[in-house]
């Protein structure tokens, strides 16, 4: 590359940008067409990002090594839309009992395994009247998932067995009815009834959506005797000791629950037990798929802004056909005029492709401040292959739909163009 | 060895299959150093003939030998380069860019030149200092009177040095005063050696030549020395 290529680039992007400027707000929509695809494929490869890092975080709270025991009605798969449908709608699976929660816990592989439901209750304390979210977990939930108080403590398998009215608070729980006062201690009422409060714990964040530091913990038995008044419950959670053998571990529980529940053929399973690592990577998929969809479909308008650019082109080679001609008559060739216009257009397109990065950065900005703001744990984070991927397609779109209007720029004949002054 | 050398130089131009013949086997030779004038009518085909001295146009059947060698059969690019290289335009309309200031106007020719920056820019300087313009460097193309506009346009001429200027009715959009003018710098041009064709309708135009090419309905039908030759002096009005 001699200098005075550079120079000719040089020269072409000067002019190029005169003539942008000199149609400026032309230049300016034919810029935003693109910079709002640009700025919309980084949004949603940033919130892709941040969503990925949120899964992995909840991995991170319940751990690879979990897996769950969820009801399911019988002869639908756990994924079908009939399973989901049907407790949706209120078909309510009665099978799971503690007695499974007992036997799944006496599995070599398993170091602990609580059973858990959630209900909601109104919870009184001091005349402040609350409904709220309760959720039935095991003494030894700790032993389980990652779990700290700020104060207090847990309850114990002695207050769970002997069915004690005794409760966890979730930090906001604890602030909503406490402000800053010790809970620890003090009587709160859930439907009437007087639950001791046994201690407050950290702040946890979402977990799957659920908010759960808005909740406040019942142990198990007490929940399905004294709140709701049920014998089975939702889910059983397990850790695993080795994930080596998870798969085996997983088949070994089937047979277990299935003995449990008088079930011979698999298809009238009416439970069904994920690992968490797998749950984690089918919702792992599932972004990524959802993310490379939308992302394909805002390619279609970056598509559409190049046949924006197109338009514009064509018409800015019919503004300057005296101008490409008396260039020709000064001794431009075909290639100078081609490269002229088609840096043009690769200039209009990569000034958008810029621009909707720096506007996709900012839109990534607020769907991370309205993701913390409720309560996920997001990640602002705008993927560097994003960025190169966007500037990179939009030079690509100028080349694409700029080329046309360049080589018909190139092929005018110099004398007929300087006659249509 | 000619400047210039036509032998047996036919134009004819081709619309929906019916051909319609612009020049018919014209032979002349123009040396370097001459000054020129193709003098016709419009129509007589007086412009074919200089787009097709200036490359800017192929011939159909003959020969155009340009220093010696045929450049009858160049292609596009070939002829582009010779453009480039070997000839600088003068138009009656001036042609400049609007909206782009007299250095960058003629600076034009320079960007398909293998030359650097500065380069580029010093030889527009002197090319403007030669029509008299260096004061007006940074003005817009629109900010100048005709007379001036076609004294940018005899800068960026020649700002390429090169062997020959055509020029194209150059006085034709001017009034008399700047169109002697424009006349006494292509003379002075010539006096200094320089090759000037100058294609014009008007026989007091042409008179500012030294000889004078007639081409009336595709044929040369004289070629003549001036005998009085007009000279364009400071003060005088070029007649019409």
């Amino acid at each position: 590359m001699n200098s005075n290529f550079l120079d000719t680039i040089k020269d072409n992007l000067k002019l190029a940008s005169h003539s942008l400027l000199a149609q400026k707000t032309r230049s300016v929509l034919t810029i935003l067409g693109i910079s709002i695809g640009v700025a919309v494929v980084i949004t949603i490869l940033a919130a892709g990002r941040g969503l990925d890092k949120f899964i992995m975080s909840q991995l991170e709270i319940f751990g690879s090594d979990t897996l769950s025991i969820e009801v399911k009605i019988p002869n639908t798969k756990d994924t079908s839309t009939e399973n989901a449908f049907g407790q949706a709608t209120g078909v309510t699976i009665t099978t799971l009992k503690n007695s499974d929660t007992d036997n799944v816990s006496k599995h070599p592989n398993i170091v602990a395994a609580y059973g858990w439901m959630i209900g909601q209750a109104v919870v009184t304390y001091q005349g402040q009247i609350k409904t709220v979210t309760l959720f039935g977990q095991g003494y030894n939930m700790p032993e389980v998932e990652k779990f700290s108080l700020s104060e207090g403590r847990m309850f114990t398998k002695e207050e769970e067995d002997s069915l004690s009215q005794i409760v966890v608070l979730g930090s906001v729980v604890k602030e909503k009815l406490f402000g800053d006062d010790i809970a620890s201690g003090k009587t709160i009422y859930i439907k009437g009834k007087p639950f001791k409060v046994a201690g407050v714990s950290t702040k946890r964040g979402a977990t799957f959506g659920m908010d759960m530091d808005n909740m406040i913990i019942v142990p198990t038995k007490t929940m399905q005797k004294r709140v709701l008044g049920i014998d089975y419950i939702h889910n059983i959670m397990a850790k695993m000791k080795d994930t080596s053998i998870s798969k085996q571990t997983v088949e070994e529980l089937n047979e277990i629950i299935r003995a449990n529940h008088d079930i011979t053929d698999p298809n009238k399973d009416d439970f069904t037990i994920n690992t968490m690592a797998e749950a984690v990577s089918i919702l792992g998929s599932v972004v990524s798929g959802i993310t490379f969809l939308l992302v394909a479909l805002v390619c279609i308008s970056l598509v559409v802004g190049g046949v924006g650019i197109m338009n514009i082109m064509y018409v800015s080679v019919s503004e300057r056909v005296f101008e490409i001609g008396l260039r020709k008559a000064l001794g431009a060739k075909a290639s100078d005029i081609l490269w002229q216009f088609l840096l043009e257009s690769i200039l209009l397109t990569s000034i958008g492709g810029v621009v909707g990065v720096a506007m996709g950065a900012l839109m990534a900005l607020v769907v991370y401040f309205v993701a913390v703001s409720n309560n996920f744990n997001w990640v602002y984070s705008i993927p560097l292959f994003s960025i190169l991927l966007s500037v990179g397609f939009s030079a690509f779109i100028g080349v694409l739909f700029g080329i046309y209007p360049a080589r018909k720029a190139a092929a005018l004949n110099p004398i007929e163009a300087l006659r249509r002054e | 060895m000619a400047l210039i050398e036509v032998k047996n130089l036919t134009k004819s131009y081709e619309n929906d299959g019916v051909a319609t013949s612009v020049l018919y086997g014209l032979n002349f030779k123009i040396e370097k150093g001459e000054f020129v004038a193709i003098m016709g009518p419009s129509g007589s085909g007086k412009s074919t003939l200089m787009h097709i001295l200036g490359f800017l146009d192929k011939l159909t059947a003959g020969s155009y030998i340009f220093e010696g060698k045929d450049v009858s059969g160049l292609t596009d690019d070939e002829l582009a380069e010779m453009r480039s290289n070997q000839v600088g335009f003068v138009f009656q309309a001036f042609n400049l860019l609007p909206r782009t200031t007299v250095l960058e106007n003629v600076m034009l020719p320079l960007t398909y030149v293998k030359m650097d920056q500065a380069e580029r820019i010093k030889k527009s300087k002197e090319a403007l200092i030669a029509v008299g313009l260096e004061h007006r460097l940074n003005h817009f193309s629109n900010q100048l009177s005709g007379g001036e506009k076609q004294r940018v346009a005899i800068a960026r001429s020649l700002v390429n040095n090169p062997a020959v200027i055509f020029a194209d009715e150059p006085t034709g959009n001017l009034d008399s005063k700047s169109g002697l003018q424009v006349m006494r710098i292509l003379q002075s041009l010539n006096e200094a050696g320089r090759t000037i064709i100058l294609v014009t309708h008007e026989k007091y135009t042409a008179d500012h030549a030294r000889r004078i090419l007639r081409v009336k309905d595709g044929l040369i039908i004289e070629d003549v020395e001036v005998a009085k030759r007009l000279f364009a002096k400071d003060g005088e009005e070029l007649m019409k």
